[in-house]
């Protein structure tokens, strides 16, 4: 493989330590279908006036409490913005569910690795482009399911 | 240690001033507050120090209340290195804390223009009455008003450090109604004594603010709610409109130009 560090190996199934508990049911906190980015229209009834999370494909994945700490009470998209096409659409996208859908606030969740940042920013072209002004929140996620960073964009 | 954690801080300190100097070595300024009445266990949960330091700060308290207990001292590990946090203020709370700027900037004026007032022969009523005019509107109506209706609504509101602000408010207000006294009068020494206790209480006051409460507050706010704050704030900001945080800009500017130039003749 070449230098990407998104695309670099790394295996961690010695460290991943089982910390919480495996009981009980965890329910799913989706509302809406669809969530690709390309799929989901701002004009869906899901977005309006709502808070939205704009995370990055990977990112679910690697977060054990997704459902229950960042997806609860929000409506989602989800991207990649290292192999999807196409991306103009999506700060199109979010500038329309800003100014049109009135969103109430952004969530862009995002991998540590470097090509990730890329949805952070299409999240902040769309918000520079909308005339309405919303707080955005970026939420940085380690490969092995922490939270780096939190903060306001 | 129980007991310690639900008793006042200011009974803690005057029964054991040490540990007001332990608390200061923490950052934590609880020795001149003008309360007291805050909690110990919320003095400690407000600042939100890392698990480790919190943990040795209630050791060496409980070592000093308690000299003869029997205290397991916690272990530190010193490889452990946090990392300064810096705060990344809620867009809302941010703006809150843009407008202290300007309020600091009249703070700092304030020397200069009560060595010119005392300086002249007559008392500058005018000057005074403009820079009331700008503490009652800036300051209080425009920018105390949403902390007071609008962000410490969000929180418990009869939480001590909610009270603590309220009451600094108050008193400021006070402060003020005794420096346009002071005018009228044309009595110097009532100018200067209040205009300078507004000075020492606000500067304490909006550090505790930018530093203390704004993140704690920000930490206890959901997505939803900080999207609600931020509409609300700038609604607020809509019905007095973009002119008048023009206007005292402009104020403190020609104040500044006026004064800063007097200290460097
Ligand atoms: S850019 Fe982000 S979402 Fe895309 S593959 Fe890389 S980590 Fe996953
Ligand atoms: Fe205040
Ligand atoms: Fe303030």
């Amino acid at each position: 493989m070449s230098g990407c560090p998104g695309s670099k190996t790394i295996d961690f199934s010695e460290k991943t330590i089982q910390e919480g508990g495996e009981e009980g049911k965890r329910p799913s906190q989706l509302r809406q279908w669809p969530i690709q980015m390309h799929l989901v229209s701002p004009q869906a009834p899901y977005f309006q006036g709502k808070d939205i999370l704009l995370a990055a494909d990977c990112s679910a994945f690697a977060l054990g409490d997704f459902h229950k700490d960042y997806l609860k009470g929000k409506s989602i998209g989800i991207a990649c913005p290292k192999l999807d096409s196409d991306q103009e659409v999506y700060i199109e996208k979010i500038k329309s569910l800003i100014d049109d859908a009135k969103i109430n606030t952004l969530t862009v969740m995002i991998m540590q690795v470097p090509c990730c940042f890329g949805l952070a920013q299409i999240a902040k072209e769309g918000a520079e482009k909308a005339s309405r002004k919303i707080p955005v929140k970026q939420v940085v996620v380690g490969l092995e399911g922490n939270i780096l960073s939190e903060e306001w964009i | 240690m129980e007991n310690v954690l639900n008793k006042e801080i200011k009974e803690i300190i005057d029964a054991c001033p040490e540990v007001g100097r332990i608390l200061d070595e923490y950052g934590i300024g609880c020795v001149p507050c003008s309360v007291g009445s805050c909690l110990l266990k919320d003095v400690v949960g407000i600042h939100s120090l890392d698990p480790e330091q919190e943990a040795t700060l209630m050791y060496r308290i409980e070592k000093a209340v308690y000299p003869g207990r029997n205290v397991a001292k916690p272990v530190v590990d010193k490889t452990k290195k946090t990392a300064p946090k810096k705060i990344s203020y809620s867009p809302p709370v941010k703006k809150l804390v843009e407008e202290h700027v300007l309020i600091k900037r009249l703070l700092a004026l304030i020397p200069a223009i009560v060595d010119y007032i005392e300086g002249s022969a007559k008392v500058d009523k005018e000057l005074i009455l403009n820079c009331v005019d700008f503490i009652r509107t800036y300051a209080d109506k425009y920018h105390h008003m949403k902390e007071e209706d609008i962000l410490f609504k969000y929180v418990d509101e009869k939480a001590e450090v909610i009270q603590v602000m309220y009451k600094d408010h108050d008193t400021g207000r006070a402060h003020i109604r005794q420096v346009v006294e002071g005018a009228e009068k044309g009595n110097k020494s009532q100018i200067k004594e209040h205009l300078f206790a507004y000075r020492d209480l606000l500067t304490q006051h909006i550090k505790k603010e930018d530093e203390i409460l704004y993140p704690w507050i920000d930490r206890q706010l959901s997505m939803e709610q900080v999207g609600e704050m931020f509409r609300k704030c700038n609604e607020a900001d809509a019905l007095v409109g973009d002119e008048l945080p023009r206007k005292y800009e402009r104020f403190i500017i020609e104040l500044e130009e006026k004064f800063l130039q007097e200290v460097a003749k």
